[in-house]
């Protein structure tokens, strides 16, 4: 039991600095509006920061500022285009998973990817699950002989859902000629960081995924509900560095407290979309290399009232597309219009792929069944029982 | 839910007493039986089945509907799909209530009128009955009697409902008798009553 009195003083100094933060945030949020009226055309801000992109440089570093794709300033920002969606088809997709656990009865981990194919004809939209149970030791412990972490489930699940994404665009394709956007819940660009085979092959598997979602004449989006990182306020920063300056001050960016969703809270309208942005990380150019180099803008997809700001995902190749896109932002309006912003096909994407405490209990019944079938009397470890009492799991 | 050609299976049961039981059932709209629907549930390990009558129907509610209950305008094109997504997809959980009115035993058509010996388990499936059973079962007006008794049910309006369903599964040429015999028998029931026996009369008059 917590023994709240004794950490009380505590509590009271993390009120206090809240205070103190609110108000810095405050005056730093003025600073970036500024900055970001202030600041330069797309193609001089690009050759500005050339410099930190190339591996080739002296002054090169690993800079993952956000790069302007779009041309004109970057404080531009259009509104939502009331554009006809009869006969566009929109793909939701959401996953997860029961993880592996030593003290469960049987060792296993689960993986359920559940989809909605919305298609804007006055239908019901399909819905669509798929599960892997995985209980081979090849898939269940690493290179090292320990049993996976979250990050590998993570990481196939990521991979599973865009290949869920591209099975189910292909469906889709054979049926009509309408534009098909394959949408997932998080983002397109891959977001682990290469740490030996493992990483390697899923990343491999997930920019195949990818490229037949392209073949499949799809766009694959990803949505990134309250996105963290500052990719544009580090623009901006690096916008007010003198050329020679680059290098040696990048890092200090004075803005750092804040993200790039509380600057678009104050100065992106509900309806309204940003520029595109890119970035050079490694990761991206991978993406670059496989021809799925991942371009990004913000969006407003709420009300005055409850603003909504997301970060939309798109291949390069896609991002072109002025035409698809449109479309898309129309989509998106439309999905966001019933949820606070947040788009209904993910949600409810979310609600199929959902593994509840009732589904792992009725699923560890049947393995204990099976396992009793064959003579194998399974119990799960004492430690989850004496939980399980506590009411703790 | 699975369909036969002659039996629905609602749901399993939730929880019950003598008097009757209430089905947890997600099947989709067009399927949910309507008040006043012959439903069986086995009791007595499969020995034996009770005979109800469904009185009241109720869906469950959710966070996620109740924020499309207000965002969501029926009649709207751009809500089209997501109001035939909740209603046909989603699996939002229905409860049904029944009230006991018989039970039969295993291999003997007559059915015994009043409350079962035991009611039925929970989990156990529950079908609705078939137009010769509901024939059977109201082949005597004895059925009324557990309804009229119980006064947690609207069986102002169950008895009417459950009459006139009955009736329809008789030849024309019967139907008047039948009802007529049903009149009769709530007359000496309620006697005491004729308020009461008004309202559930002119109710089956009205259809």
């Amino acid at each position: 039991m917590l023994q709240i009195e004794r950490i009380r003083k505590d509590i009271i100094s993390l009120g206090h600095q809240a205070a103190q933060d609110r108000q810095i945030h405050r005056k730093a949020l003025i600073l970036a509006q500024i900055w970001l009226d202030e600041a330069a055309e797309a193609d001089q801000l690009r050759a500005h920061v050339a410099p930190l992109l190339d591996d080739n440089s002296a002054e090169a570093v690993r800079w993952q500022g956000g790069i302007p794709c779009s041309p004109g300033k970057i404080n531009h920002h259009h509104p939502t285009e009331d554009v006809p969606l009869a006969d566009l088809v929109l793909i939701g997709v959401d996953g997860s998973q029961i993880y592996p656990d030593r003290q469960a009865l049987a060792l296993y981990y689960l993986l359920q990817i559940g989809a909605l194919i919305f298609r804007f004809d006055g239908n019901a939209p399909t819905v669509h699950t798929r599960e892997w149970l995985r209980y081979d030791k090849a898939d269940l412990y690493d290179d090292r002989g320990y049993l996976i972490d979250g990050e590998t489930l993570g990481m196939e699940r990521m991979v599973k859902e865009m290949e869920v994404l591209a099975d189910l665009a292909e469906r889709e394709r054979r049926r009509a000629t309408n534009p098909i956007f394959a949408l997932s819940d998080g983002p397109l660009l891959w977001p682990y960081v290469e740490r030996g085979n493992r990483t390697s092959t899923h990343f491999t598997a997930y920019l195949g995924a990818l490229r037949n979602v392209q073949k499949a004449g799809a766009i694959p989006v990803g949505y990134v509900d309250r996105p963290g990182g500052q990719p544009l306020l580090d623009l901006l920063w690096a916008g007010q560095l003198a050329s020679e300056e680059l290098a040696t001050r990048i890092g200090e960016n004075p803005l750092k407290m804040l993200s790039d969703v509380e600057l678009m809270l104050e100065v992106l309208p509900p309806g309204a979309w940003t520029p595109w942005y890119t970035r050079a990380t490694a990761t991206n150019r991978r993406h670059a290399e496989d021809g799925q180099e991942i371009w990004f803008c913000y969006a407003n997809l709420g009300t005055q009232r409850s603003p909504a700001i997301a970060r939309i995902e798109v291949p390069a190749w896609a991002a072109g597309q002025d035409a698809s896109m449109t479309a898309l932002q129309a989509a998106l309006r439309h999905q966001g219009s019933v949820l606070d912003g947040y788009p209904y096909v993910l949600a409810r994407a979310h609600e199929e792929a959902l593994v509840t405490t009732q589904d792992k209990t009725s699923l560890e019944q049947a393995i204990q069944r099976e396992l009793f079938s064959v003579g194998i009397l399974a119990q799960p470890s004492n430690k989850a029982r004496q939980k399980l009492l506590l009411g703790l799991k | 839910m699975a369909t036969t050609a002659q039996t629905i299976i609602v749901g399993n049961v939730l929880r019950a007493d003598i008097r009757g039981f209430v089905i947890a059932s997600r099947i989709p709209e067009p399927d949910v039986p309507t008040f006043g629907t012959f439903v069986s549930a086995p009791i007595q390990q499969g020995r034996a089945a009770v005979i109800g009558l469904v009185h009241n129907i109720s869906l469950q509610d959710d966070p996620f509907l109740r924020n499309l209950a207000v965002t969501v305008t029926p009649g709207d094109p751009r809500s089209e799909e997501i109001i035939k997504d909740q209603r046909e997809n989603r699996v939002i959980p229905v409860e049904i209530e029944v009230a006991s009115v018989g039970y039969r035993l295993n291999g003997r058509s007559a059915y015994v009128y009043g409350f079962p010996p035991q009611p039925p388990m929970v989990l156990s499936s529950i079908t609705v009955c078939d137009n010769d059973a509901i024939r059977k079962v109201t082949a005597s007006p004895d059925f009324l009697r557990t309804l009229l008794d119980n006064l947690d049910v609207p069986t102002d309006e169950l008895i009417p409902a459950a009459l006139l369903r009955a009736a329809q599964l008789r030849p024309k040429a019967e139907r008047g008798d039948f009802l007529l015999s049903a009149g009769r028998y709530l007359a000496h029931y309620l006697g005491r009553d004729p308020l009461r026996l008004e309202r559930i009369l002119t109710r089956i008059d009205q259809d």
